[in-house]
């Protein structure tokens, strides 16, 4: 589970981003390894949204360079970037009577020629997608007309029809229930070990992110504050700096997996 | 929607244009009408059809297009179904362009002293000027489709004011001249004009083409459209000003012809689909069928006034655009 030898794909270099005056967070660096899964957690506020923006190229950086494969993420014209790296945003939206299928047919954008029609490889990958998110049942319906754990993954299918070797989520799990998101999580460990790709993903609950992630960053104030395996990072200490609150950390039942269980607010929160 | 039904609005434009030819202060039979095309009808015939009736009718229909597709372009770059050229300043600004140009290019006998060929480059320029402030102002709150519609609305209503006082103002051969242009009209079309329109519709005819797939890929938000591959601020600056053109190049020629940028997107929409390419076919047809249908009536209606083929297309499409606003204006776009 070590990344000490895996090469990066993404190095955030002393990075500044923020938004209009405002820095959320200055002289970041972070290097996110290939083939793994990488958990971004932290308080609300805290820059793990921001980051992920950055890396993705959204967010312009003030200060410092952010690289993809040793070329600054600038430098790459808008197709390149989407054929290497695929973002699902917190909150998506496209209008109400798109079927399904066109949603994700959509996420093809970057692999078709101007003038040319869906080729025999999109509508593979298409295809591919809407099994993988369990969405091929559903895929002549508009999108208006799905709860709100389908239309998860009809963005899902989305993403991953755009076949990049790397996907960023953020906050995926986000409005699902405790089963759809467990479905939601299996399939980015699916996406890493069976497809190779490489993940990052922004999740609150730090449960979630211990089962999912090889590595877990944690994010205070637009710094980080622990960077490393699961086990490592996920420790008692470490989250009560974080998130100014008191817990255990157990070891999850038929796994070395840290289970967190939090037990309340710390009674002086240092916030402020 | 069944085959038939989208295979009845084109066929129905191109009865529209037969009738078009045929009607005018004589009628023409569909015998002669064909003869006067092919060169083998009549002087009178061939004289009334190719110096009047059909450069009337192309006019028409090529501004229609025009005005439709640059309304489809609005709307999609803008996210907002209430988007339009009429709506958003862009005639009004082209109004003010003429209406200067008028100021100051006349002399005292209120002749003018340039060409008037230079008019619709006067139109372009104005709707530019206003189309870039309503965007400046808009850009500043990323954009929102209401207060897009609402600095538009406001735009609007200053080149509006600025329009009257300058008609008020202004010597009354001015005003006279201004006023049939403002309204839109096609009665005073020549060959000239439209080897003008033509000649803006050659320009973005390659443009249009490159944009449908971007345009399709902008029904989503901005980010989901940039994180699969689209370029967003080049594909709606690329659209918003192809759009301005070809609003600007319509307006020059035909004047003030309102809401067909509006309404012809919309029923492109109900009849072909979401998809960019056939709906911007059919709003190109629809657009080029309703203004020539306005024409047709106003020439049959008023005979032998010319109203304004303007007025009928606003008479119908106000009143469409005020459904619009209390069905969709509450709708999250």
């Amino acid at each position: 589970m070590s990344e000490s030898h895996v090469p990066p794909v993404i190095t955030v270099e002393s990075a500044s981003v923020g938004y209009g005056e405002a820095l959320v967070f200055r002289d970041l660096s972070l290097t996110i390894p290939k083939g793994q899964v990488t958990a971004l957690c932290g308080p609300n506020g805290c820059g793990k949204s921001t980051a992920l923006k950055a890396m993705r190229g959204l967010l312009p950086t003030r200060a410092g360079q952010i690289l993809l494969d040793q070329t600054p993420i600038g430098g790459w014209g808008a197709k390149a970037l989407a054929r290497q790296i695929a973002i699902l945003g917190q909150s998506p939206s496209a209008p109400q009577e798109m079927r399904v299928r066109d949603l994700v047919a959509l996420g093809r954008y970057s692999h078709r020629a101007a003038f040319r029609t869906l080729s025999q490889e999109d509508s593979a990958a298409i295809e591919t997608a809407l099994e993988a998110t369990d969405m091929a049942a559903l895929s002549e319906r508009p999108l208006g007309a799905l709860s709100g754990g389908q239309l998860q993954r009809a963005w899902l299918a989305m993403v991953v029809a755009q076949e990049a070797p790397v996907i960023f989520l953020d906050e995926p799990t986000n409005h699902l229930d405790i089963a759809h998101a467990l479905n939601v999580l299996d399939l980015v460990r699916h996406l890493s070990q069976t497809g190779g790709k490489t993940v990052v993903i922004v999740l609150h609950d730090l449960n979630m992110a211990a089962r999912v992630a090889d590595r877990v960053v944690l994010f205070r104030d637009g710094r980080i504050a622990a960077d490393g395996a699961v086990a490592d990072v996920l420790t008692e200490a470490r989250i009560s700096a974080v998130f100014d609150i008191a817990c255990q950390v157990l070891t999850r039942p038929g796994s070395a997996l840290p289970l967190i269980v939090p037990l309340g607010p710390l009674p002086q929160a240092r916030r402020g | 929607m069944t085959l038939t039904a989208k295979a009845a609005a084109p066929v129905g434009v191109l009865l529209i244009a037969l009738f078009a030819v045929a009607i005018g202060s004589s009628f023409m039979p569909l015998d002669r009408v064909i003869a006067a095309l092919l060169g083998a009808g009549s002087r009178a015939d061939g004289v009334i059809l190719w110096n009047i009736r059909l450069p009337r009718v192309l006019l028409a229909a090529l501004s229609g297009a025009a005005l439709a597709v640059a309304g489809l372009l609005l709307q999609r770059a803008t996210r907002n179904p209430l988007a339009a050229p009429s709506v958003l300043g862009i005639v009004d600004g082209a109004a003010v362009g003429v209406l200067v140009f008028f100021l100051i290019f006349s002399n005292e006998a209120n002749a003018l002293v340039v060409s008037v060929h230079w008019q619709p480059l006067a139109a372009i320029g104005g709707a530019l000027v206003f189309a870039t402030t309503v965007g400046v102002l808009a850009w500043q709150d990323a954009v929102s489709p209401l207060r897009l519609l609402l600095y538009g609305v406001a735009m609007a209503a200053f080149a509006n004011a600025i329009v009257t006082l300058m008609l008020i103002a202004g010597p009354a051969f001015r005003a006279c001249l201004a006023l049939i242009w403002l309204a839109g009209s096609v009665h005073t079309a020549d060959w000239r004009e439209v080897g003008l329109l033509s000649l803006a519709w050659c320009l973005a005819l390659p443009v249009l083409a490159v944009l449908i797939r971007p345009l399709d890929q902008l029904r989503l938000d901005d980010q989901s459209a940039q994180s699969t591959g689209l370029n967003v601020a080049r594909t709606r600056a690329a659209a918003l000003l192809v759009s301005v053109l070809m609003t600007a190049a319509a307006v020059s020629v035909v004047g003030g012809i309102g809401f067909v940028g509006l309404i012809a997107p919309h029923a492109a929409r109900l009849l072909y689909g979401s998809g960019a390419g056939p709906q911007m076919a059919g709003a190109a047809c629809l657009g080029a069928g309703m203004v020539m249908a306005s024409d047709l009536l106003v020439r049959a209606a008023f005979q032998p006034l010319e109203v304004p083929a303007g007025a009928v297309t606003a008479l119908i499409g106000a009143p469409y655009f005020l459904t619009l606003l209390i069905r969709e204006g509450h709708a999250h776009v």
